[in-house]
């Protein structure tokens, strides 16, 4: 990889830490803000009265800050996300490479891994739609990683670089996307995760591993897209 | 074509139910297609093919087929693939599609091959062009993917009609 290259050190935090101040995140939580204003008001109007006597304690609890509101909002979205079988605790996750871009896959979610095979192109499909690579009984619809998480960054010479070696499976489904090195897998903790806790323009991202840097796939929501033919939307 | 082209699964020990049919399958750049033998008239050796002036792109022009004219399609570019020169195996394959024949022109032809209704998987839905809507399924012949082709969508509506013309 050339040192100018989209997967320079610099450039790749740069890219990455973009990530960490979605302007949709930002978006929302202004429009919470705006939302909670007039419970603040409330609750302006509420502080002007003489403080609940001690022996009253339901006063106490009907007292909401606007910060305990937004923690309830937080802790919805928390909720949903938190049906995934990591997130809670620890959890493994494969590192692997596409095109100079690590990215990561619970392992809970991972299909299984297999070598890059002859592929078979289907004529009317998308760019990043790489053909159908027979494995045995299975048909595995093979995704051209980088072309699909990354497409403003995929030109030429990304393309010419380009070297998947293995096709790593997205959960039990059909659909596969391609990978140039399998890095490593690694214990994760809850705490290791900026998780991402709306969904936003990129809902197959789930959060992004800090020490890394890098991102950590949400693959059902991957697989959703996929399925409607769609691509990563704006990309990483 | 004789009905007894479609061999039933009861006659051939499968579930009922799964019908077998017959695909002719041909080959177009590095990919195996297949198509119902229902269709399929007849299969030619390339003969040359007078170009219509006036004519669609997807159309490659006419030929003469026993005093009847026969439209032949540019099969490489409906399935958005570069074009090659005519070699010794490419074949005008000649089907009944939409009430209509027609020729289309292919790289060479295979074989025919059964498959029962359980082995053909449907092609991942994504993709918005033309092209993707005439792939009817996939199926997986011995290692080998056959990609089956709705010969009824190869052309849209108003192409169909524009192609009756000739």
């Amino acid at each position: 990889m050339s040192k100018s290259g989209f997967a320079s050190e610099k450039v790749m935090r740069n890219y990455l830490s973009a990530l960490l101040v979605d302007e949709d995140e930002t978006a929302l939580a202004q429009a919470d803000k705006e939302k909670l204003r007039p419970v603040e008001k409330l609750l302006e109007k509420v502080n002007v009265i003489e403080q609940p006597p001690k022996a009253v304690p339901v006063e106490k609890q009907a007292v909401t800050t606007p910060e305990r509101v937004l923690d309830k909002v937080e802790q919805a979205v928390a909720k949903e996300l938190s049906k995934k079988e990591y997130r809670s605790g620890e959890f493994q996750a494969l590192f692997f490479d596409v095109a100079g871009l690590t990215v990561a896959v619970p392992l809970t979610e991972l299909g299984g891994i297999h070598r890059m095979d002859k592929l078979n192109q289907l004529p009317g499909k998308p760019p990043w739609f790489m053909g159908v690579m027979l494995h045995r009984e299975e048909k595995i619809n093979v995704v051209n990683s980088a072309l699909w998480v990354m497409p403003e960054k995929y030109d030429e010479n990304m393309e010419n670089e380009l070297d998947y070696q293995y096709i790593i499976m997205l959960d039990d489904s059909r659909w596969g996307i391609a990978c140039g090195e399998l890095v490593n897998t690694v214990t994760l903790s809850q705490d290791d995760v900026k998780w991402r806790e709306q969904a936003g323009r990129r809902p197959w991202l789930a959060g992004l591993i800090k020490e890394r840097m890098c991102a950590l796939l949400d693959v059902s929501a991957m697989i959703e897209l996929l399925e409607q033919g769609q691509d990563s939307g704006t990309g990483l | 074509m004789s009905q007894d082209r479609i061999v039933t699964a009861n006659s051939s020990g499968g579930k009922a139910g799964d019908e077998v049919l017959q695909w002719v399958t041909f080959r177009l750049e590095n990919e195996t297609y297949g198509i119902n033998v229902m269709q399929v008239q007849e299969v030619l050796r390339y003969t040359d093919i007078a170009p219509v002036p006036g004519a669609p792109s997807y159309v490659l022009g006419i030929i003469n087929l026993r005093g009847n004219v026969v439209t032949v399609i540019d099969t490489r570019s409906r399935f958005g693939l570069p074009f090659a020169e005519h070699t010794d195996s490419t074949r005008i394959v000649i089907i009944e599609a939409e009430k209509q024949v027609i020729g289309i022109l292919v790289d060479s032809v295979a074989e025919v091959v059964y498959l029962r209704t359980s082995e053909i998987d449907n092609a991942p839905n994504v993709g918005t062009e033309e092209s993707a809507k005439f792939i009817q399924g996939v199926s997986n012949r011995d290692g080998e993917l056959l990609i089956l082709v709705d010969l009824n969508k190869l052309l849209d509506e108003e192409e169909w009609d524009e192609i009756s013309g000739f």
